[in-house]
């Protein structure tokens, strides 16, 4: 792949070091990142490549290769990082912006699952653990997925059958409404 | 006695139903007090800080307010997402003037940060392996366990300032210092990748596995864990890790909880190790410990 630089290939890393506080630049390829990834095996950019690109503005392949999606949020890659780079800011940041841009992502169901477990959140106040499995088995257009790990956990009393509902939902409903207005309007 | 805020988290009151129990036992038998912060709600995990840097603060900043409010300055937070979150929360709320006065900004109540977070296994240690010892009945000898300690109790540092890094001790010492024998292993902080297990369980599977694999490789008869998620993962999707890999464990996951209430003398019910999925009763029963 050949790569032209203009002034432009900084807008991204300077976006998000506005946003994150964290300097991509500051990157010199050890690969110490991707060497310690759990997940690095299953993802088409590694995390010293995504770092590669994000130094050089490829937007639009870093949204395509769906690595932010793949990474475990483990922290490992930060703990190591010699040039203590927060990675996992950096990936959450750039998750947070994947909503202002309009890129292809191969795997829309891990967002999805995000925003689905915080709309039971919002709507209980706590994790409603059956039902999101539900609603993701659906969502996915598998029903029947890990059924056969859920029957012993509910004969067990594992999994609880209905949600349990939290007093301070209210208090929560309010707070999540009033971040919603602040980032909405922030942009 | 020793007063904390307890914050138990969502998955205590399901699938870690046997991790709240145990802890309550061994708690209220080393004279700890816990008590739920009230009304508390879920601190977020890894879906809030995905989607709002803000909301991922919040959500915990909500729970420690409650605590605050009602006086505590200690809260124990048993699940590893809950406390990594609460961490951050008040690492990041000291360090940065700018997150601190958006927060003010959507709370009624302005927190001043003066709640500590700790995990079970750190009140413990604060507490001394002198007095675990001392209420002791029944030594686990010959019981070899692989500690397990997950992601994120001890990473990244600079949030969670405890134990070593990338070969963590707590656990170990205070499993030894119940009579069972600890094993050296390179999996303690590897994640087993309960982020995704609903979405993408293949990876959930290979990483369980690689830990499951392991620990039996260098003779562990059981792995003990402090996270509900861990556990939840390496019991509850065992089973598909066997058929998929075309192998056997059969290991049990145990909560480092279950067994300092087994060697206080509990009954297993009392600690809840019917929940497991992988039953214990061949490795501990054959120990005349169960």
């Amino acid at each position: 792949m050949s790569v032209t630089l203009s002034r432009d290939s900084l807008n991204l890393s300077h976006e998000l070091r506005a946003l994150t506080g964290e300097n991509v630049l500051l990157c010199y390829q050890c690969r110490k990142c991707t060497l310690g990834c759990p997940s690095a095996y299953a993802m088409r950019m590694k995390p010293h490549e995504l770092m590669r690109a994000l130094q050089l503005g490829l937007t639009k392949e870093i949204y395509w290769s769906g690595t932010i999606w793949i990474c475990l949020s483990c922290e490992t890659c930060n703990t190591r990082c010699p040039q203590d780079i927060n990675i996992l800011r950096v990936i959450d940041g750039l998750r947070e912006m994947s909503k202002n841009f309009n890129y292809y992502n191969p795997y829309p169901v891990i967002p999805s699952f995000h925003r689905i477990f915080l709309a039971l959140v919002k709507r209980f106040g706590r994790v409603y653990e059956l039902g999101i499995a539900l609603m993701m088995n659906l969502r996915m257009l598998t029903p029947f997925k890990d059924i056969d790990m859920a029957l012993p956990m509910l004969m067990k009393g594992k999994l609880k059958p209905l949600p349990h509902r939290s007093q301070g939902r209210k208090e929560l409903q309010q707070i999540m409404a009033r971040i919603q207005k602040l980032e909405g309007a922030n942009k | 006695m020793m007063r904390y805020a307890y914050f138990p988290g969502c998955s205590l009151s399901s699938s870690g139903y046997d991790y709240d129990l145990s802890l309550k036992y061994v708690t209220k038998a080393l004279g700890i007090d816990l008590v739920e912060v009230k009304d508390w709600v879920c601190c977020g995990a890894s879906s809030a800080h995905s989607t709002s840097h803000l909301l991922s603060i919040a959500l915990p900043v909500l729970n420690l307010s409650h605590a605050e409010k009602e006086g505590f300055d200690k809260l124990v937070a048993p699940c590893l997402a809950c406390l990594s979150r609460f961490k951050a929360a008040n690492v990041e709320l000291s360090h940065d003037a700018n997150l601190k006065k958006k927060i003010h900004d959507v709370f009624d109540y302005k927190y001043q940060g003066k709640v500590k977070v700790y995990h079970p296994l750190e009140v413990f240690l604060e507490l001394g392996l002198e007095k675990i010892q001392a209420r002791i009945q029944k030594k686990l000898k010959g019981l070899r366990v692989a500690c397990y300690y997950g992601c994120v109790l001890t990473r990244p540092p600079k949030i969670c300032q405890f134990d070593n890094v990338e070969d963590p001790q707590s656990m170990d010492s205070i499993v030894r210092a119940l009579g069972a024998e600890t094993v050296d292993w390179s999996y303690k902080t590897e994640c087993c990748g309960v982020s995704m297990t609903l979405t993408r369980s293949d990876i959930v599977l290979k990483l369980s596995n690689d830990i499951l694999r392991e620990a039996k490789e260098v003779g562990a008869r059981a792995i003990v864990v402090p996270c509900p998620l861990c556990q939840a993962n390496l019991d509850g999707r065992q089973r598909q890790i066997e058929e998929t890999y075309k192998t056997h464990y059969g290991i049990p996951i145990l909560y480092f909880t279950q067994l300092m209430g087994l060697a206080f003398g509990a009954y297993p019910k009392e600690v809840g190790l019917q929940k497991l999925i992988t039953s214990p009763r061949e490795v501990l029963g054959t120990l005349g410990l169960m």
